[in-house]
């Protein structure tokens, strides 16, 4: 993978955070533009993600929020702005990247929660949370060993052998959250993870991916609907037509500064 | 369903209540016409709809050929003999059919869903969708003709009787091919029509089974004893009276075989796949060995046409390169040459086929599955490894199958293929190169479907 070091490391992160804003964001989003024929998703978005914190994505229904955390994580490339991902061996520009090169960055620095958990049907559920360490090179037996651990943190122990299919709603989410972990992932992206949920899996879902997501300096970036989700989160942004809306991010956001 | 929300129009005036019903022909062209996804929509069942007419009429036109054999030319034998291979390729034809009317049937899921919730009556969706389906394996049947009128001189190059065969001799007449085209328009509207009623009762498109299939141990030993039996049965052929009598052991065993061969497949394939379970090393070779054992009765299905064509080939290639090898009067000479020649014929067509309707099963598998694959895109599977993973799980049982029943039939005939590969290597090489050309168009046809793939996380469906 390139690791361009001519990157400039340093934004302003607008709306505040619990870290110090000096320290190095994990992530960074700067001028982020995507438009689609026809729409304009995502006009002018500056965002920083910093070690330690968890960041709601909240707006109306075609707002851009799921375009804003695909061009954070580098699913998607951005028509303009840049986006930013400092890891311990440096700063890595994503737009730059070729498809493939993307395509590793998600594997080994990201994790991903979808509404649906996506898990592969076939597999267990030891197996699917295995996966990304077999994608690693890890061994069956290493990748195994580490995934029932993860599974035993979430309170999915004994479920080791189960399929997908035989698994609740909350219980498969909880198994996405293993396999986005299980690498050691320093930002989380979930987008809507609590959306196909009641509301208590939802409560207990949102607990288990706030604990293990934040933990050691990594950060958590999810998309919501729900309020309650939100107030959990140490920071709320707002989106409204493709725009951060900064004000309703300031009064809204109980945990910031 | 996104397009709903991306209507920015000032809300429309209320519209009087129509008392004209639903114009079928006009919705149905609001539904087909050509758009951004129609290749893997309406192209891939046409395709596929087009490859079965022109396999089913090549082979068709082969079975006339035969039966209006010169008798000066020992037309009997070679009646009984292109029997036996019109016996052998109907399974795989009946899968390669199966798999493009479910193509065609499936793909249109999501759309009639959305029929629906506009109001449209589920006559209206009967009705639309046996129309798509019907016009898209009448257009496919078409081209389907084409293609085979135009490789018609090429088939017309193998020789049979000591002489190309020639172009003419395969082309069935028109009344004939308007039937055939009639018969998979009717399969299709049938399929869609049973395709449809699946729709209803389950709307995902993804099976999510609670427990995986398992298969009982009993079917791998009354194999191993029906196997044990067609051996001393084998044995004992040199006995037997008269010509009759083998014609009726070689009918027996081979009905037996196939009925053995059905049973104990899928066994066997299952107890294989959990043997590469346990012993996968990479995450390709989990997904696919899991992916095979999730369903063993499927991967046999769409593989099982080679099993009897494999035992076939060896057990017959055999006899008749021996024989060839041996020497004898000139007309016994030129029916062992076009004995062989057939039996290469039906191997590498029974290839075609299977290689035909992985092709289309695989293209509707990733159609079925999308969100799966646009998933696992997102979370970072490299691309590669979903390739693997689907190409393993197709031609790891393949190879099991073709090369496993080739196996058995080289057991059964021991000690005379032994001696053929020692004194007819060549007639025995070209039956072993008809195998890998076989495998090969196999793995060809799963690098055919990679742009549905690409297509498919090109264009994913859009998020909420
Ligand atoms: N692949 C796409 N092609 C065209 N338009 C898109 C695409 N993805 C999203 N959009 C449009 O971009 C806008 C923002 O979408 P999205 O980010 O999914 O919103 P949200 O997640 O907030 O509901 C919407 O108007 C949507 O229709
Ligand atoms: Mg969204």
């Amino acid at each position: 993978m390139r690791r361009p070091t001519d990157v400039v490391a340093r934004y302003v992160d607008e709306a505040g955070s619990m870290n110090s804003s000096a320290s190095t964001p994990l992530l960074s989003a700067s001028r982020v533009s995507m438009t689609y024929p026809g729409t304009r998703a995502l006009d002018g978005v500056d965002l920083a993600i910093y070690p330690g914190e968890s960041v709601a994505i909240m707006g109306p229904s075609g707002s851009g929020k799921t375009t804003l955390l695909h061009a954070l994580a580098g699913i998607i490339t951005p028509t303009s702005g840049e986006v930013v991902v400092h890891t311990p061996h440096g700063a890595i520009a994503v737009n730059a990247l070729a498809e493939s090169e993307r395509s590793r960055l998600r594997r080994e620095e990201f994790g991903f929660v979808f509404q649906q958990g996506l898990l592969i049907p076939e597999l267990t559920v030891v197996e699917n949370v295995a996966l990304p360490l077999l994608l690693a090179g890890r061994t069956r037996a290493t990748a195994e060993a580490h995934a029932v651990e993860w599974l035993g943190r979430l309170g999915l122990g004994g479920l080791e052998r189960r399929r997908i299919g035989e698994l609740s709603g909350g219980q498969a989410q909880r198994v996405a959250i293993a396999r986005a972990q299980v690498t050691g992932a320093r930002v989380i992206f979930a987008d809507e993870p609590t959306g196909a949920l009641d509301s208590v899996t939802s409560t207990e879902t949102m607990t288990a991916l706030l604990e293990a997501a934040t933990e050691d300096g990594r950060a958590l970036v999810v998309v919501t609907h729900d309020d309650q989700v939100a107030a959990r989160c140490s920071r709320v942004v707002r989106l409204r037509d493709g725009r951060l809306d900064v004000q309703a991010a300031t009064t809204v956001s109980g945990a910031s500064a | 369903m996104s397009s709903m929300t991306d209507v920015r129009a000032p809300a429309p005036g209320r519209l009087a209540p129509s008392r004209r019903r639903a114009p079928i022909a006009t919705l149905t062209w609001m539904l087909a016409r050509p758009s951004a996804d129609s290749v893997s929509t309406l192209m891939l069942p046409g395709i596929a709809f087009a490859i079965t007419t022109a396999l089913l009429l090549t082979v068709a036109g082969g079975g006339v050929m035969f039966w209006n054999w010169p008798d000066e030319l020992n037309a009997a034998t070679y009646q009984v003999l292109s029997g036996l291979a019109l016996a052998l390729l109907v399974i795989p034809l009946a899968s390669l059919s199966g798999a493009a009317a479910r193509l065609s049937a499936r793909r249109r899921d999501d759309r009639l869903a959305t029929l629906r919730l506009l109001g449209a009556t589920p006559g209206n969706v009967v009705a639309i969708t046996v129309l798509e389906s019907v016009m898209v394996a009448a257009a496919g049947a078409l081209v389907g003709v084409v293609l085979y009128l135009a490789a018609a001189p090429l088939v017309g190059l193998i020789p049979f009787g000591g002489a190309a065969i020639g172009a003419a001799s395969i082309i069935l007449n028109p009344l004939a091919i308007l039937g055939v085209i009639a018969g998979i328009v009717l399969l299709a509207a049938v399929s869609a029509v049973v395709g449809l009623r699946k729709v209803v009762i389950s709307p995902l498109g993804v099976r999510l089974k609670q427990s995986a299939p398992r298969m009982s141990w009993l079917r791998g030993l009354i194999g191993g004893v029906v196997v044990v039996i067609a051996v001393v049965v084998l044995q004992s052929f040199g006995v037997l009276p008269d010509y009759t009598a083998v014609a009726v052991a070689i009918a027996a065993t081979f009905a037996v075989g196939v009925a053995v061969l059905n049973l104990v497949g899928p066994w066997l394939i299952w107890v294989f796949a959990r043997m590469q379970v346990g012993r996968a090393r990479t995450a390709a070779r989990l997904i696919a060995a899991r992916t095979t054992l999730e369903a063993p009765k499927v991967a046999w299905r769409q593989v099982s046409g080679l099993a009897m064509t494999s035992f076939v080939a060896v057990v017959g290639g055999t006899g008749v390169s021996f024989l060839i090898e041996e020497g004898g009067p000139a007309n016994e000479l030129a029916l062992y040459v076009d004995v062989r020649t057939g039996i290469i014929i039906t191997l590498v067509a029974s290839f075609l086929m299977v290689a035909c309707s992985v092709g289309v099963n695989q293209a509707s598998a990733v159609l079925d599955r999308r969100d799966l694959y646009v998933g696992l895109d997102r979370v970072g599977m490299p691309r590669e490894v979903q390739e693997q993973a689907r190409a393993r799980a197709i031609l790891v049982p393949l190879c099991w199958v073709s090369l496993g029943s080739a196996a058995l039939g080289g057991l059964l005939v021991f000690p005379l293929a032994g001696y053929a590969l020692i004194v007819a290597p060549t007639s025995l090489l070209v039956i072993a190169l008809a195998f890998v050309a076989g495998i090969a168009l196999v793995a060809l046809s799963l690098v055919a479907t990679r742009p549905v793939v690409t297509s498919v996380l090109r264009s994913p469906e859009r998020a909420q």
